[in-house]
């Protein structure tokens, strides 16, 4: 019961956040100044009666505050506006683009997590060793590896110089692969997803090791091996659970980082995603995708972390009764 | 097969006397190999015949090796069935490791730098990892020190107890949940059937240890290491625990290894008692001998500041060991000498270069102490 309550209150908190999100957002784009007059500037010979019959168009001859809960009432029914560049709902090109930083970023974490968990076991367990300074050094080198470069270092690598993979969009713009679209679009995928998945493993690793260092230190463990335990279930079973409580915690962190970072891991390989979108709404400064996206990546931020909270307190009982 | 080892008619010790089975072994036709094996276990409890396991001359190094660090050296005991064995030894004498070094566990670096440790007949040296692994939890089992640390703190108490059952022996499933509430209740667990669904987190210190002690008690194994099982206790549920333990050893009639800090404990617990020092055994003898004969130096500043033991108090004392003229021992500078030398009131000149080596003053009273009549070594190393 203890949990729902928890749960429900975690949630509601998100919610609150949500708000405050959206009111930042919004007085903060409005502070910029009027769009539309910003727009026109650039574009000399307008009549003062189109820009007034323009304003009127856009519902931007009403106060702030009014317009604010216009917005945020849309917002509830999904309605995102209509992009100036594109002339498109922005919630459609949301998720249409979305989905393909969706595409990249969930494979590279997973992929990440996975080689994070067996490399920085494998470290831990021969701790000082050979293996384990390889490992710490090849990390430490990766984590202060700027992703962008490694992106550019990769696309010189297999796409400039051995030209096997390809660097730019999500597909081929004529022929695809094999002839099919599936193996098409996972073959652009590859040089993003190595890319993020590099960046993610080398933090996601070190922090695995020095946990597995320290719980394979702890009483539990000698207690498992003196109970006659095999020494893989201990590590993979017995210490696992624990050691990866933290990094699952920071995988929460990462979500919103690898969005922070979108816009620029995107930007490398013209990839057609969220961050992507929200670099050419700014430079052209179509307002309502960029409150659109931020509303967006504010929101899977704060369920990111919502998530990851429930998550901790599912995994670890002692956390549950609090 | 285990409910007949559980539930096993319990002889009372007090009352067969080994003569008595022999004399009821020549009555009747001669035994099976099983009788044989349990009324050999149940003289070899009085008398000093083939141990249980034999500790000898253990030494225990850290590295580096050209300059090891010897935290336990030249080590001996042996351990009969269906006895105790309290190790008594301040904090840092190489209580743990030695113990840990039965099961072949000892931490890394850690290292068995020499000597044999032989259970039940073989080297266990011998072993290979997997055969060790195969003993470990099953004929020989340990109970640690702090029972807050040492369950697993995210699974339950019952999915802990039956994987070791799944390690170990082939039951079913509803078998293995049986045994595991059988146990809990044994220990003095109530209603274990709540128990077994309940995390570390929801039970208190004394009743983690007492699962940590059914733990232990899983397979029947032949030798239980008990690690200062009540030192992290309060002083009320340190004494419930010895009872326990009382109980437990009168029932099963189990050989056990105890090591405490604590000489109120040992008095109440133990069989024969060794008490060490920086890593080297000073005395071995029977409990009663050594309250009430102790011999060397170190045994008798620690009876002699412990309050009413030679009355063998049936309180469980909750002081440690007592505090006695200098500094505690320090393993990193070991010359060559006694390594009591530095504290010793009856030190001489000797005591600083020759290493004494035991020497048996009595009926399975050893001593080590040049003052004693023991001989000295020039280099232990
Ligand atoms: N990694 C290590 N390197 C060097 N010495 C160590 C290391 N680990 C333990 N020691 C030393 O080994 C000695 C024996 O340790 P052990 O844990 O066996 O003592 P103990 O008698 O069980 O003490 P306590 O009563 O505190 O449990 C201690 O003096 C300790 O300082
Ligand atoms: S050998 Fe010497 S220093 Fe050691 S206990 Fe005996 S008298 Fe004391
Ligand atoms: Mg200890």
């Amino acid at each position: 019961m203890r949990l729902t309550i928890y749960i429900v209150r975690r949630l509601l908190f998100a919610f609150l956040l949500m708000v405050g999100v959206s009111l930042i957002i919004f007085f903060l784009v409005n502070a910029v100044g009027d769009p539309i007059e910003l727009m026109m500037a650039e574009t000399p010979g307008v009549s003062a009666e189109t820009i007034e019959r323009m304003k009127v168009h856009y519902g931007l001859d009403q106060d702030p505050l009014t317009r604010y809960f216009i917005w945020l009432g849309k917002l509830l029914s999904l309605d995102f506006g209509t992009s100036i560049i594109y002339n498109q709902p922005v919630g459609s090109l949301i998720a249409t683009w979305g989905w393909q930083t969706f595409k990249i970023q969930v494979p590279a974490i997973l992929i990440a997590l996975a080689i994070a968990i067996f490399v920085g076991t494998t470290a831990a367990r021969r701790q000082h060793s050979r293996t384990d300074f390889a490992v710490m050094s090849g990390a430490l080198l990766g984590q202060s590896l700027p992703a962008f470069f490694l992106g550019i270092l990769l696309i010189l690598i297999f796409s400039y110089t051995f030209d096997v993979l390809p660097s730019y969009g999500a597909y081929s713009t004529r022929g695809y692969l094999w002839g099919s679209v599936v193996a098409d679009g996972l073959w652009h995928m590859v040089l993003p997803v190595a890319m993020l998945a590099f960046f993610n493993t080398a933090t996601l690793t070190l922090l695995m090791r020095s946990n597995m260092v320290d719980v394979l230190k702890l009483d539990f463990i000698a207690a498992a091996r003196a109970s006659g335990i095999p020494e893989r279930r201990v590590v993979y079973r017995h210490a696992l659970r624990v050691a990866v409580i933290p990094v699952l915690t920071y995988l929460g962190l990462l979500v919103g980082l690898m969005l922070g970072t979108a816009p620029v891991t995107e930007t490398v390989f013209t990839w057609p995603g969220l961050g992507y979108l929200y670099v050419t709404a700014i430079h052209q400064l179509d307002y309502p995708i960029i409150m659109g996206a931020s509303m967006v990546i504010a929101a899977m931020l704060i369920a990111a972390t919502t998530l990851t909270d429930i998550a901790y307190v599912l995994i670890d009982p002692r956390i549950r009764l609090e | 097969m285990h409910q007949a080892n559980i539930s096993r008619p319990i002889t009372d010790p007090l009352t067969t006397s080994p003569s008595s089975i022999a004399s009821a072994g020549l009555s009747r036709a001669p035994l099976s190999t099983g009788e044989r094996a349990q009324v050999g276990g149940l003289v070899s409890a009085g008398e000093a015949t083939e141990p249980l396991v034999h500790v000898d001359n253990l030494r225990i190094h850290f590295p580096p090796r050209r300059a090891p660090i010897r935290v336990v050296e030249g080590v001996s005991y042996s351990v009969a069935r269906g006895e105790t064995l309290g190790i008594v030894g301040e904090s840092g004498s190489g209580k743990t490791l030695s113990s840990l070094a039965i099961l072949r566990l000892l931490p890394r670096p850690a290292q068995i730098a020499g000597g044999r440790i032989v259970f039940e007949g073989e080297d266990l040296a011998a072993k290979s990892d997997e055969e060790m692994r195969r003993l470990r939890g099953k004929r020989i089992a340990m109970v640690f020190q702090n029972p807050g640390f040492s369950l697993h703190p995210l699974m339950t108490i019952g999915a802990q107890l039956s994987e070791i059952l799944a390690v170990h022996e082939r039951l079913a499933r509803k078998d293995a949940d049986a045994r595991v509430e059988e146990l809990l209740r044994l220990v003095g667990i109530s209603d274990p059937g709540a128990r077994i669904r309940q995390y570390p987190h929801e039970l208190s210190g004394g009743m983690k240890q007492r699962v940590c002690i059914a733990r232990a008690l899983l397979c029947n194994p032949s030798l239980v290491l008990a690690d200062e099982p009540t030192t992290s206790l309060d002083v009320t549920i340190q004494a419930q625990i010895l009872e326990l333990f009382e109980e437990l050893k009168a029932r099963f009639r189990m050989s056990m290894i105890f090591v405490t800090h604590d000489m109120g404990v040992v008095a109440r617990i133990a069989d024969r008692i060794a008490v060490m020092y920086a890593g080297q055994i000073c005395e071995t003898a029977d409990a009663s001998t050594i309250f009430s004969d102790p011999q060397h130096p170190y045994t008798r500043a620690l009876l002699g500041s412990t309050p009413r033991v030679d009355q063998r108090s049936t309180r469980a004392s909750g002081f440690r060991l007592p505090t006695i003229g200098g500094s505690g021992p320090t393993i990193m500078q070991q010359g060559d000498g006694c390594r009591f030398a530095t504290r010793c009131p009856e030190a001489g000149p000797e005591c600083a270069r020759l290493a004494p080596l035991p020497l048996a003053v009595g009926p399975r009273h050893i001593v080590h102490c040049l003052k004693r009549g023991s001989a000295g070594e020039a280099n232990h190393a």
